[in-house]
Parts: C-alpha cells; sequence; structure tokens
C-alpha cells in the first residue's frame, strides 16, 4: 500500500503507543520512542517492520511512541494508521494482511 | 478514573474557562490570549481535572489538578490535542514547558529544541526536525566572515534592501533568512520571490527559509498576533535562543537588523537581541531607517500606501522589482485584501 497522506493511531496511554505514518523518500523511516527501548527495541522494531512488510508499505516516514505495548496492540496501531492514510474504513481485509 | 471524559471547551463557555484558569493558576501558568482549540478533562462530578489547549502548531497551557498527578491524565490530554491537531492536517507539533516537565514529554516523543535560561523548553515532536533544518543549513557554511538577516520582507523595500546591502558590504557571506510562516499579507511565495529579485545584485547573499524555527506561529506567535510585553519578550528571547543554534552552525558573527521606531513587537525583538546575542559572541548590529522625503521607510508604510491607492508614496518606497510586481495582475488578491483590511500596520 501507499502512504497516500499523514495519518495517526492509537494513544499515548499506558500500555498503547501511539503510530504516525506520512508519505516517505523511497524508503521506510523508522523513528521509535520507548519507554522500553532498552528491554524490547529490537522486538518493537522488528514487528513494525513485519507489519508494513504484510501490508506492502516500502516507502514511509514512521513515528512510533511506545508507552510499553503489547506485541499485538503494536501491529494493530500500525495497520490502523496506514489504513486510515489511505482513508479505508470500511471492508478491511481481516483475515487477509490484517490478521 | 473511568468516568472521565475530554471535551471541548468554547471560547464563550465562562464557566468551563473558568476551570481551566483555575488549574492553570495552580501551575502557575497564564492561559495563552491566542488560543484555536482548548480541552479538558472531566471527572464524573462534572469538575475540571487536566487541560491542555492548541495555537497553530503548537500544544500549550498544560495542567493536572494536584489531585490527580501520577494518573497519566496528561497523556491523556495530549493524545487528544495531538489527534484534534491530525484532524486539522498538522503533524510536525511544537510545545514549550518548564524544564522540570520536559523529561515527561521526552517520553511522549517530543524532542529538545533550545532552553531559555534552563527554565523554559522548546520541543518538537521529530527527533529529525531541528537537527535535520540544521544540517540542510551546513551545506551553505562558508569560510571568512559571515553575517545574517532575518526578514519578514511584506513586502521588499529599499529599506530591507539598504539593509541586506549594507550587511552583505560587511562580510564575505550573507545568510539571509525569510519569514516562510503564511500569515502575513504576502504570501511567502511572493515574498521570497521579491527578495531574490531584490538582492540578485548581491552576489554573496544565501537565501534560507527561516521554517518552523526562526520567527515561526511556534517560537513567535505574538510576532503576528497581538500580545502582553512580557509574553512578546519571552518568545523574542526564545527565538534568540534557536538563532544561536543556527548562528553556530553557520559560523555567523553578526546579526543585521534595521532600527524599529514604530513597531512595538519588532522593537522589543531587536532589544532582546542586543542583550542576548553578544553573550554567545555575536554581533548586533541596528542600522538606522532609511528615509524618502522626511518619513521612515517601513513595510508597515508600504502597505498603508497600498491601501490608500496612494501610487506616487510607494514608487519612493520599494526597488523597481517590488513596484513591478506591484502594479502587475498577480498582485490583485493580495492588494484586495490589504483594502478590506482594517489594520494594515505591524504593532
Amino acid at each position: 500500500m501507499e502512504i497516500k497522506k499523514p495519518a495517526v493511531a492509537g494513544t499515548l496511554e499506558s500500555s498503547d503507543c501511539m503510530v504516525t505514518v506520512e508519505p516517505g523518500q523511497g524508503e521506510i523511516e523508522l523513528d521509535l520512542d520507548s519507554v522500553v527501548i532498552r528491554q524490547y527495541g529490537k522486538q518493537i522494531r522488528k514487528i513494525i517492520h513485519e507489519t508494513l512488510d504484510r501490508l506492502d508499505v516500502n516507502n514511509a516516514k514512521v513515528t512510533v511512541v511506545d508507552k510499553g505495548a503489547l506485541d499485538c496492540t503494536i501491529k494493530a496501531r500500525v495497520e490502523c494508521a496506514v489504513y486510515r492514510s489511505n482513508d479505508i474504513r470500511d471492508n478491511l481485509p481481516w483475515g487477509g494482511v490484517i490478521r | 478514573m473511568s468516568d472521565s471524559w475530554i471535551g471541548q471547551i468554547y471560547p464563550g463557555d465562562t464557566r468551563g474557562m473558568a476551570m481551566v484558569d483555575a488549574l492553570l493558576e495552580k501551575e502557575g501558568i497564564r492561559r495563552d490570549g491566542n488560543l484555536d482549540y482548548t480541552c479538558a478533562m472531566f471527572d464524573e462530578n462534572g469538575q475540571a481535572i487536566a487541560t491542555g489547549s492548541c495555537f497553530g502548531n503548537t500544544l500549550r497551557c498544560f495542567a493536572v489538578s494536584g489531585a490527580h498527578q501520577g494518573e497519566g491524565l496528561l497523556n491523556q490530554v495530549i493524545t487528544h490535542l495531538i489527534d484534534w491537531q491530525a484532524g486539522r492536517g498538522q503533524f510536525h507539533l511544537f510545545l514549550y514547558t518548564k524544564a522540570g516537565t520536559a523529561p515527561f514529554f521526552a517520553d511522549l516523543g517530543f524532542h529538545e529544541i533550545a532552553r531559555v535560561d534552563g527554565k523554559l523548553v522548546f520541543m518538537e515532536n521529530r527527533r529529525n526536525g531541528f537537527p535535520g533544518y540544521l544540517k540542510q543549513l551546513e551545506a551553505t557554511r562558508r569560510d571568512g566572515v559571515s553575517a545574517a538577516v532575518v526578514m519578514n520582507a511584506n513586502p521588499f523595500t529599499l529599506g530591507h534592501q539598504a539593509l541586506a546591502e549594507q550587511a552583505s558590504a560587511s562580510c564575505d557571506t550573507l545568510h539571509l533568512f525569510i519569514v516562510s510562516e503564511d500569515r502575513s499579507f504576502f504570501p511567502f511565495s511572493v515574498r521570497r520571490k521579491l527578495v531574490e529579485l531584490g538582492t540578485a545584485h548581491l552576489p554573496n547573499v544565501v537565501l534560507h527559509d527561516c521554517g518552523p524555527y526562526i520567527i515561526s506561529s511556534a517560537t513567535f506567535p505574538s510576532y503576528f498576533l497581538k500580545d502582553e510585553t512580557d509574553v512578546i519578550e519571552g518568545q523574542a528571547r526564545l527565538d534568540v535562543e534557536v538563532f544561536k543554534r543556527i548562528a553556530a552552525v553557520l559560523n555567523v558573527r553578526a546579526r543585521w537588523a534595521g532600527e524599529e521606531p514604530t513597531s512595538r513587537v519588532t522593537g522589543l525583538y531587536n532589544r532582546v537581541m542586543a542583550e542576548e546575542l553578544p553573550k554567545a559572541g555575536i554581533r548586533f548590529v541596528e542600522i538606522p531607517r532609511v528615509q524618502t522625503s522626511g518619513t521612515v521607510i517601513s513595510a508597515s508604510t508600504v502597505r498603508a500606501c497600498l491601501r490608500d491607492g496612494d501610487f506616487t508614496e510607494l514608487k519612493k518606497m520599494v526597488p523597481p522589482s517590488t513596484l513591478a510586481y506591484l502594479t502587475g495582475a498577480e498582485a490583485e488578491p493580495v492588494l484586495k485584501k490589504l483594502r478590506q483590511a482594517e489594520n494594515v500596520v505591524h504593532y
């Protein structure tokens, strides 16, 4: 999917994360802030990249502010931001690329 | 906790605003005169327990009731404000906060740009925002003596030209910054073009956009909208701190400005620069205004002439390139706006 315009998903509350996606400059540029970056930084990055790959997003500036979200939450917030940037709100591909 | 909710406080809601003011007052903060949006979080009894506001691309005026600190309410308020800003297409956000609270905002993805007197911290939600801007500027760094001028050029007059000429003659490279915030009568693209044309004869001038970092509605909202003297001064100090970091990157040793007899806000700004810049080893040079038949040339006077259709006076105050634009068809929408405006003079 193409990142057509900036979009935000998630919150800054504890155990959640806020994901912002914006049109990129030819690659994935990930800026991660996390309260548990030392413990789980690698794992969080991995989840974000995997989710973007599955959605076929390869050109985006992605900013994630993590407040200790679980993997499933991070994944859901990334998916939501990407679909919002495409103005897709209905008929989401549950069980397809979103699983 | 679960019964609390966040809602907008409209400017006419005196009861809501009184609760917001009470929260702010306990934190020693006065509510800004110019705000686009204010929200509050209410508990189950309808009492405001946290608040935050937006202006332009900034978040401001936050407070949480003493009885509810440590519950993460501010995180919810900031989330709400970020969502609201996203709704109107603002993603690059700025805020100022006290030094003690800065680490809290660092945890919310905000990064420090500059601080004033170790007390007030200016932050943005882009890790690579200001560092990226500085890196871009660094590419234009030249050896030898460098100086800088910042102008809004609304529009470019003979006064601006004289300032650029004198500053340019004093150094090897003149970095000329144009205010990019689109809050002036003349749009940024026009202001930039007229500066370009009006300084084309000065080969050592390098033009830059101020971006959101110098005289923008993020650093210096009171430049564009009326405010109290102490507010203007505080914002001017912050702007000067940001400029010091830019000057360091470009090896700028002097900042040039025109004397300011008429505009209060620019006058204060000049005074703060005269006080603060020498502390960072930057010379502040204020040159007298250029005059024409006894009156000083200023962009405000030019705008007044345009509003009144006084082209005889106008011709004495602007270079041929600006005059050509002002008398062309392209200027018509701006002139129409000027003619309808009540006040065209910078306060």
